[in-house]
């Protein structure tokens, strides 16, 4: 009969491995300074740590570096547990990582289902058995079918419960109805530890006695606070807590893993270098986009400083704004160009659209083209569409007022005021506010003015669609 | 035991059901269609996955299945779906069938609630007792069971009137299990266009295909061969035709079907809801679909007339209902194309075509005057004359060399562009081009890069040129349409 040990609750961090140049590969080394770095910054919000995890990139680790992260973990932790990733495909391999566990002093091994090969529930048993009865150290049995391809079945876990020295499981599959089926069977013989970020407080309120997490290293002050209002029954707050870290949650758990978790540290000034190979810093599993999704919610969380924007709407007389354009207010007199504009939405989420619309023969077709030769940096010009493939028509284009500094910024423009001026001008040529006979021979060009922290999609797209109803109102009627 | 009949082998086709524009089956369309396939096909199939099967009432099943009947007019043998969720109304309309008629009658393993294996394999046994000729019929894409060799074996040889098995997992290991077991006792058809030649190659007896809606001929070529022990011709025609049929095959095949059929100008309407048009038949499928249909010469050639204003010049291009006779409005014409996959490789192209003299040239020669070389515009071609603009600031090598990727794709959608007659060569030198290609800057295979940006471009001049999407398209697409950078991550 397995006996659980004190310990193994609270909030743990799986921790991601730094690394620096050796040679020619940027990430030949183990970054043993970073670490210690990490570690340090981690320690006072955690109950103890976990190395070469799922995060920590097992996988692309020697042995002899795993046995170096216990070490380095050991004399970082300040007495802390530090439970010693072993996971391999093989049950040699586990074993002997788990014999350099134990004898670098590591508090217990995490090993995870074997993977790769498919072994039947009685290899997986045997894998588990083998080593567990072969060191004297606690075991952890990992679950993570997410990258293992399988689950760690309930009716295994029932088996090993009884190996004395399995004493916890780690569930990473953030499969409630797996979790609940492991309680039920196997809660009063060993702690279960949620491992998937987005489902930490239901878990908690499930029953697990706590986390191994990748977003552990980057606020594990939000777990323990969550931990805090379980405990004392304050469902409304934990919810509300959680639900600040969703988002950074699922980006970590879903877009990118350990190399979202190493962006993120560098934001926050824990530079951690680059994921060895194949993966890659950005452009692989983490899309850029992505990354400067993690900057905003960094932000939001307080933990990445924000750079303040000096910006206005356009102000002055509706004729003049157009001067990017050069069209003058003689030139849309002279050529009986039509003009509206609209603003709608609140604080971040309000936005303006000033509208010029014209025949393809005026300088306004002679605008539509050489903004297509884009030049306007970082304003770029974007053809105006439903969804790609969907043009939407008077061909209209969508200039943004203000420079777009990253990624994000442009992600407002890209997706929700695209969409939303589509729809605005499709509405409006549905209910013939254009008039018909126009839609071949015309263009419009649309300035769009997006607060530069704007952060809700959904509202952005309203918001431009109803500031650009209101200037296709004033423009055409 | 079941038995094998002598008729069940040959090219079958899945038959699309036409309706009309108010939702109700077109018996027109539908006669129309059959006029058309009978003389390539061995037998027909209505109320087939590709016929919406799962869409109609049992009324308008029987209506459909009757007026098959009644075209045909025994020519060739009619098949027709009855498979339905409950064995109740399986029975019920298999019973109906036998009456009015068919050959026999092909049963879907019952699907959404998902029965066991003994289950379907009692589904079947009730079947038996109409003393009709069933077909079972394996289709796990769909009816969300794959049924086990076993099930197969047993249903195929124990019941009477079991006559064959139509496979379209296109599980060629399954299908190498249903050789073993039952080759010869019963007919084997595969259902899954991609994969046809091999099928037939390793012994199967016969193909019912959504594909065989628009090339019955070229199905047909493909069983005679394969028959004849031809395996070369056969194997030239399945690659000729690959990926006409993986686009029919990975969007639902109905939609695809439709649209492939009004393009060659047998008008079938459009599928039911919620299939709906720009839906799992992707706006860039269609105009691979055309591009295929044409390169098999299925699409035919139309004058055109392009009234530029000071000319007119008369080509003929692969002309779809959809085809303007005369194209004018030369001033500038705007077009746009995407084309993915993958994600980080995917092509959009923005792009304008216009007179020389117009904007567009004039917008041509100010640029490259102005800031060509800070942005990396570049003419690639003066015949037409073509800007391609990268959307995305070139910083690295490697974007660097993937723009000259995107630019070989630009170039050649427009030589081939200039051979179909879309550009005729009596334009080139009126008319200018703005090509602005949009390259991720994680992208990395440079062929896809390539190949998508030519896929975009060639889309793009067409849709130019016919003036798509036409405003109907964007007034019914409004609601529905998805922007996939709308939303958060």
């Amino acid at each position: 009969m397995s006996t659980k040990v004190s310990w193994l609750k609270g909030v743990f961090p799986a921790l991601v491995t730094p690394f620096r140049g050796g040679t020619e590969d940027p990430a030949s080394l183990i970054d043993e300074k970073a670490y210690r770095r990490l570690i340090r910054h981690a320690l006072p919000n955690v109950d103890g740590i976990v190395t070469s995890g799922t995060t920590g990139e097992f996988p692309y680790l020697t042995r002899e570096e795993q046995r170096r992260l216990v070490e380095i973990g050991i004399e970082e932790a300040g007495g802390k547990p530090v439970v010693a990733g072993c996971g391999a495909s093989s049950t040699k391999e586990a074993l002997a990582l788990a014999r350099d566990a134990q004898d670098s002093g590591a508090s217990a091994a995490l090993i995870v289902t074997p993977y790769f090969l498919h072994p039947s529930d009685k290899g997986v048993y045997q894998h588990f058995y083998d080593i567990a009865t072969a060191v004297d150290l606690p075991i952890i049995l990992y679950n993570i079918p997410q990258v293992m391809d399988r689950y760690l079945p309930r009716t295994v876990v029932e088996d090993l419960a009884d190996v004395p020295n399995v004493v916890g499981l780690k569930d990473s599959s953030g499969n409630l109805t797996y979790t609940m089926e492991l309680l039920e069977y196997v809660g009063d013989r060993i702690d279960l530890m949620v491992g998937h970020d987005e489902v930490v407080l239901p878990a908690l309120a499930g029953g697990v006695s706590g986390m191994i997490l990748a977003s552990a290293q980057v606020y594990p002050e939000v777990w323990q606070t969550i931990i805090r209002l379980v405990e004392a029954g304050k469902v409304e707050e934990a919810r509300a807590t959680q639900r600040r870290v969703q988002k950074l949650s699922r980006i970590f758990c879903r877009h990118g893993g350990g190399v979202a978790v190493k962006a993120a540290l560098k934001m926050m000034d824990l530079d951690m270098g680059p994921p060895r190979k194949p993966l890659k810093n950005v452009g692989g599993a983490l899309l850029h986009e992505t990354r400067a999704e993690i900057r905003l919610e960094l932000e939001k969380l307080g933990k990445a400083p924000i750079t303040a924007t000096a910006f206005e709407y356009p102000v002055g007389p509706l004729s003049e704004r157009f001067g990017d354009l050069e069209i003058t207010p003689e030139l849309i007199e002279e050529h009986r160009l039509s003009v509206g504009s609209g603003e709608a939405g609140e604080s971040l989420n309000k936005v303006g659209v000033d509208l010029i619309a014209g025949g393809k023969e005026t300088p306004l077709g002679d605008a539509y083209a050489l903004q297509m030769t884009y030049p306007l940096h970082r304003r770029e010009a974007l053809t105006t569409i439903l969804e790609p493939a969907l043009t939407v028509r008077p061909a209209t284009l969508l200039l943004p007022t203000l420079p777009q500094k990253n990624l994000r910024q442009a992600n407002m423009v890209y997706g929700p005021a695209q969409s939303g001026l589509a729809r605005a001008i499709v509405d409006a040529v549905e209910a013939e506010r254009i008039p018909a006979e126009t839609i071949n021979d015309s263009v419009m060009v649309a300035l769009v003015t997006i607060h530069p922290s704007a952060l809700d999609r959904n509202k952005i797209a309203k918001s431009v669609q109803a500031a650009a109803a209101k200037a296709i109102e004033q423009a055409f009627c | 035991m079941g038995y094998k009949t002598d008729w069940f082998k040959g090219i079958f086709p899945a038959l699309v059901t036409p309706f009309t524009p108010d939702d109700d089956v077109d018996e027109k369309a539908f006669r129309r269609l059959l006029q058309f396939v009978l003389p390539h096909v061995d037998g027909v199939v209505p109320c087939g996955t590709t016929g919406e099967f799962s869409y109609m009432g049992l009324e308008e099943r029987k209506k459909v299945i009757a007026i098959c009947l009644d075209e045909v007019k025994d020519e060739v043998p009619v098949l027709a779906g009855t498979g339905c969720t409950t064995t109740r109304d399986t029975v019920a309309l298999t019973a109906w069938a036998k009456e009015a008629g068919v050959s026999g009658a092909l049963v879907v393993a019952p699907y959404f609630l998902k029965p066991s294996f003994n289950e379907v394999y009692d589904h079947f046994g009730a079947l038996d007792q109409i003393g009709l000729p069933i077909v079972m019929y394996n289709i796990p894409q769909c009816a969300g069971t794959h049924f086990k060799w076993w099930t197969a074996e047993g249903g195929l040889l124990d019941f009477e009137n079991t006559i064959g098995i139509k496979d379209s997992s296109g599980d060629l290991p399954f299908m190498g299990a249903l050789f073993e077991k039952v080759k010869g006792k019963v007919s084997i058809f595969v259902g899954h266009d991609e994969v046809v030649q091999a099928a037939l190659g390793a012994g199967a007896d016969g193909a019912i295909l959504a594909s065989a809606n628009l090339i019955p001929d070229i199905w047909q070529r493909v069983y005679r061969a394969t028959q004849e022990g031809d395996l070369a011709t056969a194997q030239e025609w399945q690659q000729r035709v690959q990926r006409l049929v993986r686009i029919v095959v990975r969007c639902g095949a109905n939609q695809a079907c439709k649209e492939g059929l009004r393009m060659m100008g047998v008008d079938v309407g459009d599928s039911r809801h919620p299939i709906v048009p720009g839906g799992a038949f992707r706006r860039e499928d269609r105009e691979e679909l055309r591009l295929q249909l044409e390169s098999l010469g299925k699409i035919d050639r139309a004058p055109v007339t392009y009234d530029l204003g000071t000319k007119q010049v008369l080509t003929d291009v692969f002309a779809t209902p959809h085809t303007p006779r005369t194209i004018d409005g030369w001033t500038m014409k705007v077009g746009e194309g995407f084309a993915g996959p993958p994600f980080q490789e995917l092509a959009h192209v923005d792009l304008l075509i216009g007179l020389k003299e117009g904007p567009v040239g004039r917008a041509i020669d100010r640029s490259l005057a102005g800031w060509g070389e800070e942005r990396n515009l570049r003419v690639i071609k003066e015949q037409p004359r073509t800007l391609l603009v990268p959307t995305v600031t070139i910083r690295t090598a490697m974007q660097r060399r993937l723009m000259e990727e995107a630019a070989a794709g630009v170039g050649l959608a427009i030589d081939l562009s200039i051979e179909d007659g879309f550009l005729p060569e009596a334009i080139l030198d009126d008319i200018a081009l703005i090509v602005n290609a949009f390259v991720h800057p994680a992208a990395s295979i440079a062929r896809r890069v390539a190949f998508n940006n030519y896929k975009a471009t060639r889309h793009a001049i067409r849709k130019a040129l016919e003036g798509r999407p036409r405003v109907e398209e964007l007034i019914a697409e409004k609601a529905s349409a998805r922007h996939p950078f709308r939303y958060a991550p």
